[in-house]
C-alpha cells in the first residue's frame, strides 16, 4: 500500500508559508478595517470557526487512528499536520491579536504543539532511529528476578483479559476505544497492568525524557486545547454578557449570561 | 509451518558487518536505518568482544506490536511462521514500537517517519532464499530455518542456545553461547588485569556521526522503492577491493547495477561475501568519482584543476615527458602502481610501458605491505607463496590454527570465516599473537599479547625449545631442510631460549613453551603470518624464522600443515620483445618507494623528476612530510585513479580510471592461489577510462604502439596473448576462466586441460617448472635455512642467513636495533635480493646502550608504542571512504588506548586525541578498550585529510620513511615511539 506520508520538505514549506502569513498579517493588520481587528467581527468570526472546523479533523485522526473507522491512518496523520497549520494560522488571525485576555491561553497551548510536533518530525527521528541496537544489555545472561516478576503480572493480565476480551491472546492484545467505552473499569485495571509490564520492559527508560515522553506531553496538551477550546466555543456563545465584561456583545451568540 | 528463525552464533561471528550491508542493500535502506545491526557483547573478566548482530526476536508476545496504538495494529505477527512485521503504510511514525522493545531491535527511517524491522525477507523467501544476512555471512554466523530444527541442529553440534528472555516475551531469535574454552573463556595476556566489557566504540554511535549524510542521501539504489527494482540479469564476477578476492554475482536490470550478492556456486567461497565486497555498488553508483581528466591551475597541493579532454592530457603529458626524458633520462620517471589498478594493469600494461619506456623505477605496494616475506620465501622455498588451499581436506584438516601478526578476521574475513568454522567443527585448537585482542584473538583459545617488533624472538625461542626437546620431524628435516643443524646450533649458542624471549616478547616462558609444543605436536599446523611480522625492519628474518619453525615441525609441503603468509601471486610474465625494450642504464634507486625520496627531492643518487602514480600514496607512503616535500619537487605528477584524494591535490593531470567490472580485470592475488576473473559489464562514469586503455594511449603518443596494441584494450585478449605464457598460467585461458560459473582458475595449470592441484609440494611431486622430482623450486630443490650462497646474499647487506634477533630502533625496551650503512642519496650496494638490479642500503645489528634513539624519546615522554594497520572489514585503504555506508559503520579515524594508559591521561572514550611521534602529529578519536596491550596504541590507515565524509590526517604523518628493513627494504609501520595527549 503507498504511503500518505508527507515529507520534511513539504512540512517545512508548509510551515514557512504559514509563518509568512501571519508575519503579514500582522504586520499589515494596522492598514486593514476595523473587520479585521476584532476576533467576534463577522470576518474573524468566521476565519476562526473555519480554524476551529480545521483544527477538529486532528481529533478525528485521534480516533480513526485508535478505530480503523475512516481509512489510512497515515493519511488521516498528514491531515492533522496540515489542518493543525492551516488551522493554527486562521486561529492566531482570528485572535486579531489580543493576547492579554484568557483565550490567549489557547494560542499558546497551539504554538507549543505545533512546536513540539515539528521538533519530533525533524530531530526526534534521529533520535528515534538511534535508539536501535542501544540496549544490547539485554543480551546479556539474565537475572531471574525481572522475569518472576513479570510473570505473575502476565498471570494477572491473562485472568482480567478473559473478561475483557474473551479469546484474545494476552501476548499480542492491547485494548481499544471500544474497549474504554464498553468495559471502562476492567479497561483502565488492564491499562495498569500495562503500564506496570512497561516498567518492568524498560519502556521509555533508556531513552531521554524528550524523546520518552514528548508524545504524552504532546497529546495530553492537545487534549487541554481542545477542552479550551471547547470552552471558548462555549462562553462566547452562552455567556456573552460574562465574556464582553459589560461592553457590545458584537458576535453572533445564542444567549447574554 | 513451525516458527521461522535466525539463529546467530556467538562463537562464529566475528563482527565485519557483513550482515548490515547485505540488509540494507537487500531493503534498499539508507544511513541511519537500520534491521539489523553488530554490537558487542563480552565478558568482563577477560575483555573478550562476543559479536552479535542484534536483530528482531519476532517474539512471541511482542512487545512493539502491543504497543502499537494504531487500529487495525501495523504491527502483526503472522500465525503460521511467526514473523512479526511492521506494515509502513499503516505506520504513522510515532515510535512507541521503538521505545517499547527492550532488545531495541525496532528500527525508524528518520527521512521517511516510520518503524522498519527485521521480516525475515519475505520476497526472499517466497523465492526459496534465505534472508540476505543469513546467505552473506562470511563466518557461517547466522542460520535461518524452522525453529525447532535449528535448536536441534544446534544440539547435534553441543551447543547450548542463550537465555536472555529476561521479559518473557518468548524471544523466537536464537543466540549460541561462545564455546566453553578450557580455563573457562579464552584466556588474555593477563586476565587479572582486566577491566571494562568491551562496547562499540563511542565514537562510532555518536549523533554526529550520520550528520555528514544529511545534505544528500545516498546514491541508487538505497532508499529507491525496492519493488520497482528487478534484475533482469546476474552476471558472475568478482570483488577486487582486498586479498581475500571472493567471487560475486552482478544483478542488472537493463545498464544499471542493482545487487551486488556472493556466488553461491563458489566451491570454495559458498557465496559468502564481506561488506566490502557489496559496497562494490557504491563503487559504482557515486557522485564522488572522478569523471573527467584534469589539469592543475593552482599551485601544487591546493587542489585547484581545470577540466580538459583526453586528447589535450595525453597530447601534453607526452610532451613533458619527453622533455623529462631529453632533460633526464628516462629512470627520472618513476611508477607507482598500485594493487587497486588490478594485476593486469600492475603486471602487464605498466610493465610493458616501462620496459619500452626504459625505467627501472616501477613499483607496487609490496614493499609497504608483503615484501619482506616475499623475499623470505624466496630464499626459503624458491618461490613467493605457500602451496595450500581453503579447503576441509587441505587447510581445513589441520589439528592447530597459529596466528602471528595476521588479524585475518578483518583482513581476508571470508577465508577466516571457513577457518573459523573448521575450527568449531573438527575442535581445532587456535592460538593467536598479537599486540591486540582482535576480531581474529576473539576466537581463539588462547592470545598471547606480544610486545610489537619481537617476533622474531618469539620463533626463536619456539625453534629453541623444539629443537632442544627433540620435538622436530627429524625426518623432515634431514630429507627436506638445507642447513638446519647449522641454523640450530646457531640458536643454542645464541641462548634464544624461552627464558630468554621471555623479557624480550612479554610472553612468559612457560607460555612460550607450551605453544611450541603444541605446534611440535599437532598432526597439522598452519601458521599464518601477516602485516604484523612483515611490516618491520626485521621482517625477512622474522618471516624466515617463523618459516623455519612450520619446516622443522614438518608443516610443509603437506595437507594441514603450512606456513601462510598472504598473498600468493600469480607470476604473470609480460614481455616486450627484446629489440623492442629500451636499454635501462641505471639500476632502481630503492626497491621502496619510500627510498626514492631523496632521488626526488634532492636528485640523489639520481634525479627522478616525474611520476605517474596509479594509488594514494600521499595518503599510504610512510612519513608524510617528507613524502609531500618530495612530490612538491617533481616536474611532473600523472595520477591515475578513481576518487580525487590528497595525491590529486599535488598532480599536475588527474585521469579519472575505470574499476572492476567497468573495464575488465582479474581479481587480487589471494592465499589459495585463485585467479578470478572480473567482467567488463557497464561502462564507466563520464569520461572515465580503464587503466589498460590510458596505459596504450600514452604509449602510442610514445612510439609502442606496436607492442602495446589497440588491441589490446580488450583486456581478455591481453592476458590471453601476453600474460600467462608460463607453465604456471598457460592454462588460465579466458575459454577456462569462462568455463566454470565462478570465473576462477586455481593456479598453476600448465594446459587447459590440466588439473587444479589442491595442495603443492607434497613429497613424491616436482614442482612447477621444475625437472622432474624436484620437490621444491629452490637451487637444491630442498628448503634452505642456511647455504653458503645465502650466506654471501645475507653478508652484502650487513645481515646473516642465520637469523640473530634484532628489533626496531624506536623501543620502550633495550633491544639490538639496526644501525644504516648509508641514507638513499647514494645506491650504496646493489641488492642480491632483488629480481631487477636495485640500490640497497647496508646495515648492522648494534646492541642498545642508553645513547640510543629508544632512550632519548622515552625521556622525551615518547613512552607508548604505535602500531598502524588495517581498518576492521568494512574499509579498505583510501577507497572505502567514499563509500557512504562504510563510513557509517566506521566514520571517524581512531585510536585503540587502553583503558589504563587513557586514565593516566586523562582521555576519556570518544574524544578527541593527539598522536604524536618523532616524524610528525596527528589527531584522532579516542577508542578506550582493553583489547589492546597497555604499552600500545594502535592507529588504522586509510583515512585522508580530502575524504568527502570524515577527513582525517593519514596515520602515516607518524610514520618514518628511513627505517626499512636492509633486506626487502619493508618499511617499519607496526612500532613507532608516540606521545597521546588530549586534543
Amino acid at each position: 500500500m503507498r504511503r500518505f506520508d508527507i515529507g520534511d520538505k513539504l512540512l517545512a514549506y508548509l510551515l514557512f508559508a504559514a509563518a509568512v502569513v501571519l508575519v503579514t498579517f500582522f504586520a499589515f493588520q494596522h492598514t486593514l478595517s476595523s473587520e479585521w481587528h476584532l476576533p467576534g467581527s463577522p470576518t474573524l468570526y468566521l476565519v476562526g470557526v473555519a480554524g476551529a472546523v480545521l483544527l477538529c479533523v486532528s481529533v478525528v485522526f485521534v480516533i480513526t487512528k485508535r478505530t480503523g473507522v475512516g481509512g489510512s491512518p497515515l493519511g488521516w496523520f498528514s491531515a492533522h499536520v496540515v489542518t493543525a497549520t492551516l488551522g493554527g494560522v486562521l486561529v492566531s488571525i482570528h485572535s486579531g491579536g489580543f493576547l492579554r485576555y484568557a483565550p490567549a491561553l489557547l494560542l499558546v497551548a497551539l504554538f507549543a504543539l505545533v512546536i513540539l510536533g515539528v521538533w519530533a518530525r525533524f530531530r526526534l527521528s534521529r533520535r528515534m532511529s538511534a535508539t536501535f541496537a542501544s540496549r544490547d544489555e539485554s543480551f546479556s545472561p539474565l537475572g531471574s528476578d525481572n522475569r518472576a516478576r513479570m510473570a505473575y503480572l502476565i498471570q494477572e493480565k491473562e485472568s482480567l483479559l478473559s473478561r475483557l476480551e474473551p479469546g484474545a491472546n494476552e501476548g499480542t492484545f492491547s485494548p481499544r476505544l471500544k474497549h474504554w467505552f464498553s468495559r471502562p473499569g476492567l479497561t483502565l485495571a488492564y491499562a495498569r497492568l500495562i503500564g506496570r509490564e512497561n516498567k518492568l520492559l524498560g519502556m521509555r527508560a533508556g531513552v531521554s525524557p524528550a524523546q520518552a515522553y514528548w508524545r504524552l506531553i504532546h497529546i495530553g496538551l492537545a487534549f487541554v486545547f481542545v477542552l479550551g477550546m471547547l470552552g471558548h466555543v462555549v462562553t462566547v456563545t452562552f455567556f456573552a454578557g460574562y465574556v464582553s465584561g459589560g461592553g457590545d456583545i458584537y458576535w453572533w451568540h445564542l444567549t447574554r449570561w | 509451518m513451525g516458527q521461522l528463525a535466525l539463529m546467530i552464533d556467538l562463537e562464529r561471528c566475528f563482527g565485519c558487518k557483513s550482515c548490515e550491508a547485505a540488509c540494507k542493500q537487500e531493503h534498499r535502506l539508507g544511513p541511519g536505518e537500520y534491521r539489523n545491526k553488530v554490537v558487542w557483547l563480552g565478558d568482563a573478566s577477560t575483555g573478550a568482544p562476543d559479536f552479535l548482530t542484534l536483530t528482531c526476536q519476532h517474539c512471541e508476545r511482542p512487545a512493539c506490536l502491543r504497543a502499537c496504538p494504531v487500529y487495525p495494529k501495523a504491527i502483526t505477527k503472522d500465525p503460521d511462521t511467526g514473523v512479526v512485521e511492521v506494515d509502513e503504510a499503516l505506520c504513522t511514525g510515532c515510535g512507541e514500537c521503538v521505545m517499547a522493545c527492550p532488545y531495541s531491535a525496532m528500527g525508524y527511517d528518520a527521512k521517511g517517519h516510520h518503524s522498519v524491522k527485521c521480516d525475515l525477507c519475505p520476497d526472499r523467501r517466497e523465492k526459496g532464499l534465505e534472508p540476505a544476512c543469513a546467505e552473506i555471512c562470511p563466518g557461517f554466523a547466522i542460520s535461518f530455518g524452522e525453529r525447532e530444527t535449528l535448536l536441534e541442529k544446534a544440539d547435534e553440534e553441543g551447543r547450548h542456545p542463550r537465555d536472555h528472555d529476561h521479559f518473557l516475551l518468548k524471544p523466537q531469535t536464537v543466540y549460541l553461547e561462545k564455546i566453553e574454552r578450557e580455563n573457562g573463556r579464552a584466556k588474555q595476556e593477563d586476565a587479572s588485569r582486566v577491566y571494562e566489557k568491551p562496547s562499540r566504540p563511542r565514537f562510532v554511535d555518536s549523533p554526529g556521526a550520520n550528520d555528514v549524510f544529511e545534505q544528500k542521501g545516498p546514491d541508487f539504489p538505497y532508499l529507491h522503492d525496492k519493488k520497482t527494482l528487478k534484475a533482469d540479469r546476474v552476471v558472475p564476477g568478482g570483488c577486487n577491493f582486498c586479498f581475500n578476492c571472493c567471487t560475486t554475482k552482478f544483478h542488472f536490470q537493463g545498464d544499471q547495477l542493482i545487487n551486488v550478492t556472493g556466488n553461491e556456486e563458489d566451491p570454495v567461497l559458498n557465496g559468502k561475501l564481506c561488506p566490502k565486497a557489496q559496497f562494490t555498488l557504491q563503487l559504482h553508483h557515486n557522485e564522488h568519482r572522478l569523471q573527467y581528466p584534469l589539469k592543475r591551475v593552482g599551485r601544487r597541493g591546493e587542489g585547484e584543476f581545470e577540466r580538459i579532454s583526453w586528447n589535450q592530457a595525453l597530447d601534453e603529458i607526452t610532451a613533458k615527458l619527453e622533455v623529462l626524458k631529453e632533460q633526464w633520462g628516462p629512470e627520472a620517471l618513476a611508477l607507482f602502481v598500485g594493487t587497486r589498478t588490478g594485476l593486469i594493469t600492475q603486471k602487464g600494461y605498466v610493465r610493458l610501458f616501462s620496459q619500452m619506456w626504459g625505467t627501472p623505477n616501477l613499483q607496487g605496494t609490496d614493499p609497504f605491505c608483503a615484501a619482506g616475506k616475499v623475499v623470505a620465501y624466496e630464499v626459503t622455498h624458491g618461490i613467493n607463496g605457500n602451496g595450500n588451499s581453503y579447503t576441509p581436506e587441505d587447510i581445513g584438516s589441520a589439528q592447530m590454527y597459529l596466528y602471528i601478526g595476521d588479524n585475518q578476521a578483518e583482513t581476508r574475513p571470508v577465508y577466516f570465516g571457513k577457518v573459523n568454522d573448521w575450527r568449531i567443527k573438527n575442535k581445532t585448537r587456535m592460538v593467536v599473537v598479537d599486540p591486540r585482542y582482535t576480531a581474529t584473538a576473539s576466537k581463539a583459545d588462547k592470545w598471547l599479547g606480544i610486545r610489537p617488533g619481537t617476533d622474531m624472538a618469539l620463533g626463536l625461542a619456539m625453534a629453541h625449545h623444539i629443537l632442544s626437546k627433540g620435538m622436530h620431524d627429524q625426518r623432515f628435516c634431514d630429507e627436506w631442510v638445507l642447513g638446519w643443524e647449522r641454523w640450530r646450533e646457531f640458536i643454542f649458542s645464541k641462548g634464544y631460549s624461552p627464558d630468554w624471549a621471555e623479557a624480550i616478547t612479554g610472553i612468559s616462558a612457560e607460555e612460550i613453551r607450551a605453544l611450541s609444543e603444541d605446534v611440535a605436536k599437532a598432526d597439522g599446523c598452519v601458521i599464518f603470518g601477516s602485516r604484523g611480522l612483515n611490516q618491520h625492519t626485521n621482517s625477512v628474518q622474522t618471516n624466515r624464522v617463523m618459516m623455519f619453525v612450520a619446516a622443522i615441525t614438518g608443516n610443509w609441503g603437506r595437507k594441514g600443515g603450512a606456513y601462510v603468509n598472504m598473498t600468493a601471486g600469480p607470476p604473470i610474465t609480460v614481455n616486450a620483445p627484446e629489440n623492442r625494450r629500451a636499454e635501462i642504464q641505471k639500476p632502481m634507486v630503492r626497491r621502496s618507494p619510500a627510498g626514492w625520496l631523496s632521488a626526488m627531492r634532492k636528485g640523489k643518487p639520481y634525479p627522478i623528476k616525474g611520476l605517474i602514480t596509479c594509488n594514494n600514496p600521499l595518503a599510504q607512503w610512510p612519513g608524510q612530510d617528507e613524502s609531500r616535500a618530495a612530490f612538491k619537487a617533481l616536474d611532473l605528477i600523472v595520477h591515475i585513479e578513481l576518487f580525487p584524494n590528497e595525491t590529486s591535490a599535488f598532480a599536475d593531470y588527474v585521469l579519472p580510471a575505470a574499476g572492476g567490472i567497468e573495464k575488465g580485470e582479474l581479481g587480487r592475488t589471494n592465499d589459495d592461489r585463485r585467479i578470478v576473473w572480473i567482467e567488463k559489464m557497464i561502462d564507466p562514469p563520464g569520461e572515465a577510462k580503464p587503466d589498460g586503455w590510458i596505459w596504450i594511449e600514452l604509449g602510442k603518443r610514445l612510439g609502442f604502439g606496436d607492442v602495446m596494441k589497440e588491441e589490446y584494450k580488450d583486456p581478455g585478449k591481453f592476458w590471453d596473448e601476453m600474460c600467462i605464457d608460463n607453465d604456471f598460467l598457460r592454462g588460465v585461458t579466458q575459454k577456462r576462466l569462462h568455463s566454470v560459473p565462478y570465473r576462477w582458475v586455481r593456479f598453476p595449470v600448465a594446459s587447459e586441460d590440466a588439473p587444479e592441484q589442491e595442495t603443492l609440494y607434497l613429497e613424491g611431486t616436482t614442482a612447477t617448472g621444475q625437472p622432474e622430482g624436484k620437490r621444491f623450486p629452490t637451487p637444491s630443490g630442498r628448503l634452505e635455512f642456511w647455504t653458503g650462497e645465502l650466506e654471501k646474499k645475507f653478508a652484502q647487506v650487513g645481515l646473516s642467513a642465520l637469523p640473530e634477533f634484532y628489533s626496531e630502533k624506536e623501543n620502550l625496551s633495550q633491544l639490538p636495533y639496526l644501525e644504516y650503512g648509508h641514507e638513499d642519496d647514494d645506491l650504496e650496494i646493489i641488492s642480491p635480493f632483488s629480481k631487477v638490479p636495485t640500490g640497497s642500503r647496508t646495515a648492522r645489528i648494534v646492541q642498545p646502550d642508553e645513547e640510543s634513539l629508544g632512550d632519548e624519546l622515552r625521556r622525551k615522554g615518547f613512552e607508548t608504542i604505535l602500531i598502524t594497520g588495517r581498518p576492521p572489514a568494512p574499509h579498505f585503504h583510501s577507497w572505502t571512504h567514499y563509500f557512504w555506508q562504510a563510513q557509517e559503520m566506521w566514520p571517524d579515524l581512531y585510536c585503540q588506548i587502553h583503558p589504563h594508559k587513557a586514565q593516566e591521561l586523562g582521555i576519556e572514550d570518544g574524544v578527541k586525541l593527539k598522536v604524536e611521534t618523532m616524524h610528525g602529529a596527528i589527531e584522532a578519536m579516542a577508542w578506550v578498550n582493553a583489547g589492546i596491550r597497555k604499552d600500545s596504541v594502535y592507529v588504522p590507515i586509510g583515512w585522508g585529510e580530502r575524504q568527502p565524509y570524515h577527513p582525517w590526517r593519514s596515520v602515516n604523518f607518524l610514520t618514518d620513511f628511513a627505517q626499512r628493513d636492509p633486506v626487502s627494504d619493508q618499511t617499519n609501520m607496526k612500532s613507532l615511539l608516540c606521545r597521546i595527549s588530549k586534543a
